[in-house]
């Protein structure tokens, strides 16, 4: 496999191009590795049509949008760690406050935690890795302590159901939220000093401070950013799902790391471009869903889930080593 | 004039190395004898690196030959150079932050007992290797991140003796020495000479190839342009064959000598144990000169007036008025704009796998911006002014700045900084490791800049620098400034002596740096 996607030439393409256009082959040929098996075994071939693929896509809006985040972090070389329960937290607080509050008490939730995690990794200067990990930690006591002594709310309102779940011409809300969080993101990336700021502290933050670059400011911005765009996907994924429930952001935070880092982005920071993070997710998503479709069982499944990421980092880390 | 002899301990033949379009190598011919003193000479960019790069298996020429001791020889990799007795002391220090000097001095084979590593053997080896080249005041305990440049660069190079070189080369692996620790290096080259080593030795500094070398290579874009004997050549023809034009006046004549209103004035700055009482004033319109041995508060001053170091106490002042320097954010903003250039400029100057127009408008994105949005017509403008305007030379600045030359690299560094307009303009050693041409079109662009009316810090380890291009040089010695020099006053003489604090007591050697 990794030899046959090396043998396609894509020597002629960017540096940050190269993982993107390796991606889309590959999502082409897990399409296509589904179809020879649905034909064989069904006699149908059901993962090129619309209806499908638009389902896929809705999916993929959840992950997709606390992938968004999470590249915004991994280029200033952190990591966000918290994702799963303030994904939850931020699910949990909207259905217990419910009405027409639901979703600002949602993005709140996700701007305190952003702003903690924000300011232990700036001022505090504790790595990110355990300092969101021990938020997570702490989030988590705090939901089930918020569960535990009543009953609250965990029905999603009517708004959550319909910007997660309803469709208009045949397109679930749920993509349009998560189309809108990309544009945002690529004109920030691309546009403001922001985005460059972005950048530049993840090749060098050192370089970047004495540039007068606002270091911390920018790293508050991108963990606030992070957990705002988590908690917004536990909203739709609450209204999608029709309820919050503990652990509902569990399966989020390895497949949005593992979503950047197929896109191209480089995990140490400082390079990726953001067509390559909504690759990815279209490739994880229909991923899973091909290999459920094979009936694999869950065992097997995460064995080609991990070998897939590694081999895909595999064909990326070719070629970079002759560069000093 | 071309000396090869078949009996040469290291030949290499027609040797070529492109790197994409570019030829970094061009059918070059080469020899090396034992016990010879070896100059390489060449402005960046000519070739010096990646010849070094072939000898020492860093990179693979693309043609050619090389033969060691006689034998035929292919380096997969630098560890096989290594073996073979080829050892390189890079321009850029192969040390780890955060390992102490003996764990660095030996990290390729450390000496072992029961199959691990040996501490107290180590420390001793580190001792003696240190002791080699005078630098018993270095604690093989110490942590590489604690040590100024100067004793950084000796452990290098007790690191490279360490390894039992035939050949040693030298990549400018003296341009952060301070002068007593250059006569310890001359001694130890002395002996390995006799011991029979060939040294390969560049360097920009032509009083130190004048001082050691037995022979000298000039390259210029990739070609070996002719090698001939110590005292064949003079100075003047061996910079005409680097450059391959004529070169005028080292240094711009310099402006009568005038008292100035000052426009930054530092008042009684303290810091730490680094930094005493120092008060000193630059005019506009002025370039004053940091001088004294590496470490003695030169850095640490110009970084307080630039906010990196915290808890400074005493006054900054611009144009009369106070001004509270607590980030490099606010000294960006203070008065008229204060800039730095800082020491190192592939860690703290700029961001390498970045394109170059992007590292230009990083102080200045604020300007250059329209409402929110980075304002993409203002900044190619002005990328393509900074670069025109420091004649930086680049295929497209969409490139990454890793791919240009030192000197060019450094360009980028400054015309970030103009971008901005300072009125201040603190450099610390803006011209470390820079080829002769670029060294002069800084000091060009120096004046200019005083010209238009900006004040100028300039600390430089170079004295030659701080003789042609500054109207004052103030040296600093164990944090203090011990004397300001200006006028005809300005002379090597004078420098050498208050570098040394000869004139107030004895000196020690210099070798004053990290209590």
């Amino acid at each position: 496999m990794i030899d046959m996607i090396k043998n396609i030439s894509f020597s002629r393409l960017s540096r940050d191009d190269k993982p993107i256009a390796i991606a889309a082959t590959f999502i082409l040929v897990i399409l296509i590795a589904g179809t020879i098996y649905t034909l064989d075994r069904f006699g149908s071939a059901p993962l090129f049509s619309p209806s499908y693929l638009v389902q896929q896509l809705q999916i993929g809006s959840f992950l997709g949008i606390v992938a968004a985040g999470m590249m915004i972090v991994i280029l200033i070389s952190q990591i966000d760690l918290s994702v799963p329960w303030t994904l939850a937290a931020g699910a949990m607080t909207a259905t217990a406050v419910g009405g027409e509050w639901a979703l600002p008490a949602a993005l709140v939730v996700g701007l305190v935690v952003g702003t903690v995690n924000g300011l232990g990794v700036a001022y505090l200067r504790i790595p990110s890795m355990i300092f969101t990990l021990g938020v997570n930690a702490v989030m988590r006591g705090l939901m089930v302590a918020q569960t535990g002594g009543f009953a609250p709310q965990t029905k999603a309102t009517d708004l959550m159901r319909y910007i997660a779940a309803e469709r208009t011409l045949g397109i679930p809300h749920a993509i349009f939220v998560w189309l809108a969080v990309s544009i945002l993101i690529v004109i920030m990336l691309r546009r403001t000093a922001f985005g460059r700021s972005i950048y530049a502290i993840g090749n060098k933050e050192a370089a970047a401070y004495l540039s007068g670059v606002p270091t911390k400011r920018v790293t508050i911005l991108a963990f606030i950013l992070c957990s705002v765009l988590a908690s917004l996907a536990g909203v739709l994924l609450a209204g999608y799902s029709t309820k919050a429930y503990q652990g509902m952001g569990d399966a989020y935070v390895l497949p949005a790391i593992a979503a950047v880092v197929i896109g191209g982005t480089n995990i140490l920071g400082g390079r990726g471009r953001y067509l390559g993070t909504v690759v990815g997710v279209i490739l994880i998503v229909l991923l899973n869903s091909v290999l459920s479709i094979m009936e694999m069982p869950e065992a097997g499944r995460q064995i080609i889930y991990g070998l897939v990421i590694i081999s895909m980092l595999l064909v990326y880390g070719r070629g970079e080593k002759a560069t000093s | 004039m071309t000396t090869r002899h078949a009996d040469d301990l290291l030949i290499l033949n027609g040797v070529s190395k492109r790197y994409g379009g570019v030829k970094a190598l061009q059918d070059v011919n080469f020899s090396c004898g034992r016990g010879r003193v070896h100059a390489v000479l060449g402005e960046n960019g000519a070739g010096k690196s990646t010849l070094i790069k072939i000898i020492s298996g860093v990179v693979q020429p693309d043609e050619g030959a090389m033969m060691l001791d006689g034998a035929t020889v292919n380096f997969r990799s630098p560890a096989a150079a290594n073996d073979a007795g080829i050892v390189c002391i890079f321009q850029e220090l192969s040390l780890m932050p955060d390992l102490t000097v003996s764990d660095n001095i030996s990290i390729s084979s450390p000496p072992r007992k029961f199959g691990l590593i040996d501490a107290k053997a180590q420390r001793l080896r580190a001792e003696e290797l240190l002791a080699t080249i005078g630098c018993e005041d270095v604690n093989p305990l110490m942590r590489i991140r604690d040590l100024p440049l100067s004793r950084r660069q000796m452990v290098e190079i007790a690191k490279a003796l360490g390894k039992k070189p035939k050949i040693l080369i030298l990549d400018e692996a003296t341009s952060a020495l301070t002068s007593s620790d250059v006569e310890k290096v001359y001694a130890m080259l002395a002996r390995l000479k006799a011991e029979g080593v060939a040294i390969l030795y560049i360097s920009h500094r032509m009083h130190e190839i004048e001082a050691l070398a037995d022979d000298a290579s000039v390259f210029r874009n990739g070609r070996h342009i002719e090698t001939f004997k110590k005292g064949e050549r003079s100075n003047d023809e061996i910079v005409q064959l680097m450059i391959g034009r004529e070169i005028s006046a080292h240094f711009l004549p310099k402006p009568a000598y005038e008292l100035r209103k000052p426009l930054l004035e530092i008042r009684n700055l303290s810091w730490e144990n680094r930094l005493h009482d120092v008060s000193l004033s630059v005019g506009r319109g002025e370039i004053v000169g940091l001088g004294g041995l590496d470490g003695q508060g030169q850095k640490e001053l110009l970084l307080s007036m630039f906010g990196v170091l915290k808890r400074v106490s005493g006054d900054v002042l611009i144009d009369g008025v106070t001004q509270n320097l607590n980030s490099p954010i606010a000294a960006k903003a203070a008065g008229g704009g204060i800039a730095l250039v800082p020491e190192d400029r592939k860690t703290e100057g700029l961001m390498l796998p970045m394109s170059i127009a992007e590292n230009l408008v990083i102080a200045s994105l604020d300007e250059l911006s329209s409402g929110i949005f980075v304002d993409e017509t203002k900044v190619s403008a002005a990328v393509a002014d900074a670069i025109k305007r420091l004649k930086i030379k680049i295929g497209s600045p969409d490139d990454a700045v890793s791919t240009l030359s030192g000197g060019n690299q450094q360009k980028v560094v400054i015309a970030k900084w103009l971008m901005t307009r300072p009125d201040v303009i603190l450099l610390n050693d803006p011209t470390r490791g820079i080829d002769v041409g670029t060294k002069q079109e800084i000091y060009r662009l120096l004046r200019e800049l005083a010209d238009e009316g900006a004040a100028i810090l300039f600390y430089s380890t170079d004295y030659d620098e701080l003789i042609g291009s500054c109207d004052r040089v103030a040296i600093l010695y164990d944090g203090r400034i011990i004397s300001e020099l200006q006028g005809d006053a300005i002379n090597e003489k004078n420098i050498v002596a208050a570098s040394l604090n000869i004139a107030g007591q004895k000196s020690t050697g210099g070798t004053h740096a990290g209590h």
